[in-house]
């Protein structure tokens, strides 16, 4: 069996705390991820969505520590360290942030920027990187005359536009998307959101969707992994999660968003708050705010099949069906 | 076409604020006590045909407004007055110290300017570490020490090895044109050094605090996922967003250039344009600091001019 496009094994990070002591923000992830495939990373604030995302590409800060594996077809690009990192940057793995405004220098053109992101990684220099730029930009539409604009010049969705062509610059296999449409207005978010559909099924693109926006996932991916204080606390195809789901923390998320929940059906909050994580956690991290916790929830579960291709932390799925 | 506005308003404003500048300095030594006639007749037996035959040969007959009107027709062909010390036309006087002082504190601030942005983004780039802390204490302590003392410990240092004293060797007797500059060289390099040590720490503070603001911003993140280098990173996406508050703090020290260094130019008997001032204060040679402070007036609103239309150059945001 080949490996996948992306692994991801094991994946801890910590962060040295200004007040001294650790923050373990992400806790043993594991992810796959196959050529095309689109996985939504969801999780409220604070569960090391964004954390996981960043620690793929190598971009934490230095008061961050890493381990774990990233593995793309099959060889670790984490092991190397920043300079063995840097030529998979933007050619293997790119990433789009949230909020295109800061994420884009602003006294330089959106054309500058795109042509630099080619030319260092050789795909093409010159005349031939400003006709490749504006070809990215027609392809996320904005009309190629745009490129001598300077990121303050467009609106929010254009500015968005643009992090994308310029993310697509180097024909990546992985696309990160880290909250792509917080931070836009509803229309311009679907604008958005049909743009990535558009480019993944016609760039061959997998996408990492990183959203505490659940219908955004429900638009886009086929597959989701829920994060719950720094760990998975399950992954599989997404309509599975929503129908049948594994962890009672899914089932709740799920309950609680408008759009999914049903017309009819009261919107449902989660009493509570995540736990602590610059502490060990004791058991089930999510047992306080849980309404099924039982005796066993004090030994702290693992991700479990609990069907196939669908996997879940949680004790209930323990009890051996007769 | 962007910008033709904006330039035309700024000189605009630049013209004004030279024009009440002007109004204010002139405003300034008619409330000083005293007059150039008490000054000079205080001889004795002075009658009152002298003082008023002075006083028409000042014009200080005629009305108040008639001497603004007099005082800006003259400034306007370039006539500063007449040097009560000197008995020079002042602006003569001013030249021959401004031509003095330009190269030394040209020098000590293009020297400071320079390891100040250089050591100012080190200590940024090597955030967290002993680099930092060398170039942070060295700037503090060079931006707290007091100037004179500074030239006064080179001095103790140096004497033997450079001249520690005026702008040219007394006894070189008809010097060639190299020999002369040598000699300048060598009596420039110990007062243009104080003055850039003193001066770069604040350069230093202010680039590495600019820089460090610069690269907590998300583009420079997204300029690490691209790929770039660190050093690529500073240069091509940090160091020209941190460089805008920067600008306009170069070209207001650039202004102050004109205004010479008075301590400096005293411990190191230096004939410039700071010890002008000075010993213009000690005898009241009014016109004579008129005259300068209508020069350093000048040269700061023309070098904020400058920093308004780089600044503009620099950031594409600027619209009005």
């Amino acid at each position: 069996m080949s490996a996948p496009l992306l692994r991801v094994e094991d994946l801890h990070v910590w962060f040295d705390l200004a007040e001294g002591g650790e923050l373990h923000a992400v806790q043993g992830v594991g992810l796959s991820l196959e050529p095309g495939e689109r996985l939504g990373l969801v999780g409220e604030s604070g569960c090391g969505k964004t954390t996981t995302a960043l620690a793929i590409m190598g971009l934490l800060p230095p008061s961050a520590s890493v381990s774990g594996r990233v593995l793309i077809d099959g060889t670790d690009i984490l092991s190397g360290g920043e300079a063995a990192m840097r030529p998979h940057r933007w050619v293997d793995v790119a990433i789009v942030f949230q909020g295109a405004m800061n994420a884009l220098n602003p006294v330089r053109t959106i054309g500058e920027q795109i042509v630099e992101s080619l030319e260092l990684h050789n795909r093409a220099r010159g005349t031939a990187a400003r006709s490749r730029t504006a070809e990215l930009l027609e392809a996320v539409g904005i009309p190629a005359g745009r490129a001598a604009r300077y990121p303050h010049e467009l609106s929010g969705g254009m500015r968005q536009r643009a992090a994308i062509a310029m993310a697509l610059s180097c024909d990546p296999r992985v696309l990160i998307a880290d909250e792509p449409t917080t931070a836009l207005d509803v229309m311009v978010q679907a604008q958005i959101l049909e743009l990535l559909d558009a480019l993944c099924r016609d760039f061959g693109l997998a996408l990492v969707l990183v959203t505490h926006d659940l219908p955004v996932v429900a638009q886009l991916c086929d597959r989701c992994a829920v994060m719950y204080a720094g760990e998975i606390v399950e992954r599989g195809p997404l309509d599975l999660l929503y129908h049948s789901p594994g962890h009672p923390y899914s089932r709740m998320l799920f309950a609680a968003s408008p759009d999914l929940a049903g017309l009819d059906e009261p919107v449902l909050s989660i009493p509570g708050a995540p736990p602590r994580l610059d502490r060990p956690i004791d058991g089930c991290p999510f047992r306080p705010r849980c309404d099924s916790a039982f005796a066993a929830c004090v030994e702290r579960p693992s991700l479990q099949e609990v069907a196939e291709d669908h996997a879940a932390a949680c004790h209930l799925n323990d009890r051996v069906p007769a | 076409m962007r910008g033709i506005d904006y330039v035309l308003k700024r000189i605009g404003f630049a013209v004004v604020t030279i024009f009440v500048a002007v109004t204010i300095n002139f405003v300034l030594f008619r409330l000083a006590p005293g007059s150039a006639v008490t000054n000079l007749s205080r001889v004795p037996h002075a009658t009152q045909q002298l003082r008023h035959a002075l006083e028409v040969q000042f014009g200080l007959d005629k009305s108040k407004g008639e001497q603004y009107v007099i005082y800006l027709k003259q400034l306007l062909h370039g006539n500063l007055g007449v040097s009560f010390e000197y008995e020079q036309p002042v602006s003569k006087e001013l030249r021959i110290a401004l031509i003095n002082t330009l190269p030394m504190v040209t020098l000590g601030t293009l020297f400071s300017i320079l390891i100040g942005t250089l050591t100012g983004v080190i200590a940024a780039w090597r955030r967290g570490t002993p680099v930092e802390a060398l170039t942070v204490s060295s700037a503090l302590g060079f931006y707290s020490m007091p100037t004179q003392w500074l030239g006064l410990m080179l001095i103790i240092i140096f004497s033997g090895v450079l001249p520690t004293g005026g702008m040219t060797n007394e006894f070189l007797l008809n010097p060639g044109f190299w020999q002369h500059l040598k000699d300048l060289a060598s009596h420039i390099v110990l007062p243009s050094l104080t003055l850039g040590l003193v001066l770069y720490g604040e350069y230093t503070l202010i680039v590495r605090s600019a820089m460090l603001e610069t690269l907590g911003e998300d583009y420079i993140l997204t300029a690490r996922a691209k790929g770039l280098k660190p050093w690529t990173i500073v240069r091509k996406h940090a160091l020209r967003n941190a460089m805008l508050p920067i600008t306009t703090l170069v070209a207001l020290s650039l202004g102050y250039i004109v205004a010479g260094a008075i301590l400096i130019e005293i411990v190191f008997s230096w004939p410039g344009i700071g010890r002008a001032v000075y010993e213009a204060v000690l005898q009241r040679d009014y016109p004579m600091l008129q005259g300068a402070f209508l020069l350093l007036t000048i040269s700061v609103v023309i070098c904020n001019l400058i920093a308004d239309l780089l600044y503009f150059k620099l950031d594409p945001r600027i619209t009005e």
